[in-house]
């Protein structure tokens, strides 16, 4: 690629930092690597023992370091606010199926606290065999610059380069072009890179990349949630760059290798004898959820008004299977992720937009895309999924929040809050998908209504209330989003414990904490409020450990052994639980048990928690959510599902002969909120918290997370 | 009648348990199902056939997301 | 090209093969460091289960560092600078094949290079044409 050498060339030096390899010792080279955009500081920080001890790695490392560069003033984009991105310790083992995450943590554009993303790619096992636990970038630069680290020549530049693209499909393949030396050494750089639509709006993300060889092209994962590209764009970052050439089964340092390779076989093994009978996960990946979640009447529809359509078969996995994904190939985020999630559509043409006619590879396409910028939109045409997945990803934003902010603004359109004056002529109706395609191109460039809509459903709402007079009660109830993020792609209105999980949820509603609908509305296996408070325990604090370690959660329960089933907690998966302990031990050397495994989560899930309220919120408020988590809206939403509403209120004694049905909406809703309340004071109780949602004096010390600030902070609502 | 996760579900003479899972539309393929309280293995499905007031649990994974 | 093929009902389960084959592929003489596995059936004592790659190439789109390739010989080989020691081919294997230990970063696995058979003295393991 001679364009690159040009590109190269006009990098200007701005700072440069040799450093000494690591080696990384159990899971950990002990080292992070400081950036200051500002001043341009360059430098290696100790990771603690303390820092081990009570935060573990991965997101855990990003809250202890953005809470101490931070005040509670602090906004996104200020200078001192920080990205940092990293694995953790059992990150970069190849051993094992979904070892390779990185997380991001900062604090979001649009909930004005901290957010955390779980994202595939090499970035964060390369930045660590590259000698870095973590990276920490703080400040921001003037111009455009990338941050190169050499993993195998031991040295950190910043680097000024006005040339390369911003958008990521082009990016990843410029930068990884650039540092390989050869066609071969290509899967040894990484690349993380954010988009247009980054810039212009606050729901940018960040792509990270890992080369294909079967492919030969550099594939794209995202850390989507809450804004983390928008902060990468603010501090003028076009990439980070890494490289590290020589990645062995034993370069991540494991205490006890054995331990690793006894539950590596086994996972495989499984993975290869049940995976075609369990969950497609090596044909479909996650895209076999569209058709479940429609069978269960969970599939978010014309934002979330409904949970099933009958033209969701045409977004069938089937479908996407036959005509797009190409099968066979390498889909794994990480080497040894034998579950190979990772989808790609290869040659296909883009039909609209500034890459209209070329011919590209998209990592497409997932549930959550489908689910949120498909059917949640009224649009099933797996072609528009497919061309709205690959601009969403290049430009940089988040596919889950513009699903669901689309679908908002669709909503507001049918009913007439907005018009065609206020889109600039988009007609906005659900299901046009070309209109749909123009708002992702008017959002990712920076133009017209998409200006407006790129703001997130939370300002949208305040938008459409103070400027087009919409009746702020109604926008409220159906506008979903809490505490500024917007809802992942599924219907929780008939399950209690998932409204739970998703408004609770540290980050916002983001499913990653929790998932219990089968659980809570299919199984009926949780009915008191305190089978929900226990299970909103335990699984948010289990998903919570995967985010400390650089794992990712699918292989945990989409894949499980033959005789789960009869095992005493099947929802646990108990043998893949016993897995992540002996891999824990076995890269650490240290000598956890299932309960410890818990508690090392719910150090930092309370620790988060509390940096909520620091930042203020996390207080009781802030978990309700708009009532369409909880129960139908309108007349529409209630006759859609007439005969379980009504048979609830009958069981429930309320009189509903001759009601209308806006009368009987008014009682189910009475109901569902006064249950929303009761399970939160039973949650709250279990996880040892007041009545207004923040961690008891007692709670912190038994997390030994008392430190001097946190204790002076909680005191004042005890 | 007969209850299927808790719910009531009328009985038909020589129903089986895919016929149970048909009519629940329950097409998620990581389930466990357990009538009166004991596990059916999954290549009985198609020939288990359920009694008038049998009590079927059917257990779903929760993957999801 | 000629692999390994075999007449378990012969084999007496002397485990010479085994030494041979970690002699000639590691240097050492470690049973638990061979391509090929002789295994005493557990129902019926005396008699042994012999399992040795069979070069039928199931695992070669499986691997995601193209380190898996067929040789110019035929025979289905890694390249250890390519693997990353994933292990995924091993739990893939359809004939449990390939083998794993905590010292070497690549599965073991049979390169066909017949030192394995030329030692066995019953004539259950000989090379062949596939
Ligand atoms: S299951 Fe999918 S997302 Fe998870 S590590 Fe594997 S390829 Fe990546
Ligand atoms: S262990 Fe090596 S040869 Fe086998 S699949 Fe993994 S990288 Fe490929
Ligand atoms: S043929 Fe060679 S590599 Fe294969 S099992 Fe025999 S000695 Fe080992």
């Amino acid at each position: 690629m001679e364009n690159v050498i040009e590109m190269k060339k006009a990098h200007r030096l701005l700072a440069r930092m040799d450093y000494e390899l690591g080696k990384v010792d159990k899971g950990y080279t002990n080292r992070t690597l400081y950036i200051n955009l500002s001043d341009n500081t360059i430098k290696s920080k100790p990771v603690t023992e303390q820092m081990k001890e009570i935060f573990i790695g991965g997101r855990g490392f990003g809250l202890w370091y953005l809470w101490n560069a931070i005040t509670e003033k602090t906004k996104w984009n200020d200078p001192e606010n920080e990205i940092i991105i990293s694995t953790g310790p059992i990150g970069g083992i190849t051993q094992y199926p979904g070892a390779g995450k990185s997380l991001v943590v900062t604090l979001s554009p649009t909930t004005g606290s901290v957010i955390d993303s779980n994202v595939g790619g090499y970035f964060g096992p390369l930045l660590k065999f590259a000698g870095w636990d973590a990276l920490e970038i703080q400040g921001k630069a003037e111009k455009d610059v990338i941050i190169y680290i050499d993993g195998n020549n031991g040295y950190v530049t910043i680097e000024e380069a006005p040339l390369e693209a911003v958008d990521s499909h082009l990016a990843a393949e410029q930068f990884t072009a650039m540092y390989a030396d050869s066609e071969e050494d290509k899967r040894n750089v990484a690349v993380v890179s954010a988009g247009r639509g980054a810039e212009n709006t606050l729901i940018g993300m960040l792509n990270f990349s890992f080369f294909d060889v079967k492919r030969g092209v550099p594939r794209l994962k995202q850390a989507g949630r809450g804004g983390v590209g928008t902060v990468f764009r603010d501090k003028k970052i076009k990439a980070l760059v890494v490289k590290y050439t020589g990645v062995k089964g034993d370069t991540n340092g494991p205490a006890d290798k054995q331990k690793i390779i006894n539950a590596a076989l086994k996972i495989h093994k499984e993975i290869h004898d049940l995976d075609k009978v369990q969950n497609r996960m090596r044909e479909v990946g996650t895209a076999h959820l569209t058709e479940i979640m429609n069978d269960y009447d969970l599939l978010p529809v014309m934002n979330f008004q409904y949970g099933s359509h009958p033209d969701a078969v045409k977004l069938s996995s089937d479908i996407f299977k036959e005509k797009y994904f190409t099968q066979g190939l390498p889909d794994g985020c990480w080497y040894g992720c034998s579950m190979a999630c990772a989808k790609a559509v290869d040659n296909f043409e883009l039909k609209t937009g500034p890459y209209k006619g070329q011919k590209v590879c998209v990592d497409a396409a997932e549930y959550e895309t489908i689910a949120g910028i498909g059917a949640n939109c009224g649009i099933f045409d797996p072609e528009y999924v497919v061309e709205a997945n690959f601009y969403c990803d290049t430009y940089g934003l988040d596919s889950i929040s513009t699903g669901t902010l689309m679908a908002f603004i669709m909503e507001c359109y049918e009913r007439g809050i907005i018009n065609k004056e206020i889109t600039g002529g988009l007609e906005l109706k659900f299901g046009n998908k070309e209109a749909a395609l123009e708002l992702i191109h008017q959002m990712g460039n920076g133009y017209g209504f998409g200006k407006i809509a790129g703001q997130g459903v939370r300002r949208m709402k305040k938008i459409f209330v103070e400027e087009y007079g919409a009746d702020p009660d109604f926008i409220n109830d159906i506008g979903m989003e809490v505490k500024g993020l917007e809802c992942s792609q599924y219907v929780s209105k008939e399950s209690l414990a998932q409204q739970g999980g998703y408004a609770m949820a540290n980050k916002g509603p983001q499913h990653d904490e929790a998932w219990l609908i089968f659980m809570d509305m299919v199984n009926k296996q949780i009915p008191t409020f305190e089978d929900k408070a226990q299970a909103l325990f335990y699984f948010p604090l289990f998903r919570t450990w995967f985010g400390l370690n650089g794992l990712c959660k699918l292989p945990w329960n989409d894949i499980e052994p033959a005789d789960n089933g009869l095992t005493d907690e099947p929802a646990k998966v108990p043998e893949h639980v016993r897995n992540y302990v002996d891999i824990f031990n076995g890269v650490t050397g240290k000598n956890i048990t299932e309960e410890e495994l818990i508690l090392q989560s719910e150090r930092v899930y309370n620790f988060q928690r509390i940096f909520n309220l620091r930042m203020g919120y996390g207080t009781r408020k802030y978990d309700i959510p708009p009532y369409r988590f909880l129960g139908p809206v309108t007349k529409e939403e209630y006759e859609s599902r007439m005969e379980r509403y009504d048979n609830q209120l009958k069981e429930l004694g309320y009189e509903i002969e001759g009601k209308t049905v806006e009368e009987k909406i008014r009682m189910l809703r009475e109901y569902r909120e006064d249950q929303y309340q009761k399970l939160c004071d039973a949650v709250y109780k279990r996880r040892g918290w007041t009545q207004d949602g923040v961690p008891t004096l007692e709670t912190v010390k038994r997390l030994g997370i008392d430190f001097p600030d946190v204790v002076e902070l909680i005191s004042k609502y005890q | 009648m007969i209850k299927v996760n808790k719910e009531d579900m009328e009985y038909q003479e020589g129903m089986t348990i895919e016929d149970v899972l048909r009519r629940k539309k329950y097409t998620f393929r990581m389930i466990t199902v357990i009538v009166n309280g004991k596990v059916v293995p999954k290549d009985q499905y198609a020939t288990y056939r359920i009694k008038d007031g049998d009590n079927v649990d059917v257990l779903h994974i929760m993957s999801g997301g | 090209m000629k692999i390994v093929k075999t007449k378990p009902e012969l084999c007496n389960g002397c485990g010479a093969c085994m030494t041979a084959c970690s002699k000639t592929r590691y240097k050492v003489e470690d049973p638990e460091k061979s391509a090929i596995r002789i295994i005493e059936k557990a129902e019926k004592p005396g008699s042994f289960d012999i399992f040795v790659c069979n070069h039928c190439g199931e695992c070669l789109p499986v691997c995601n560092t193209e380190a898996l390739y067929q040789a110019k010989n035929g025979a289905i080989r890694i390249d250890d600078k390519k693997c990353v020691g994933c292990y995924i081919c091993v739990g893939f294997c359809p004939n449990n094949a390939m083998y794993v230990h905590p010292d070497i970063n690549e599965p073991i696995k049979c390169i066909a290079c017949g030192a394995c058979t030329r030692v066995c003295p019953t004539g259950a393991i000989y090379m062949e044409e596939k």
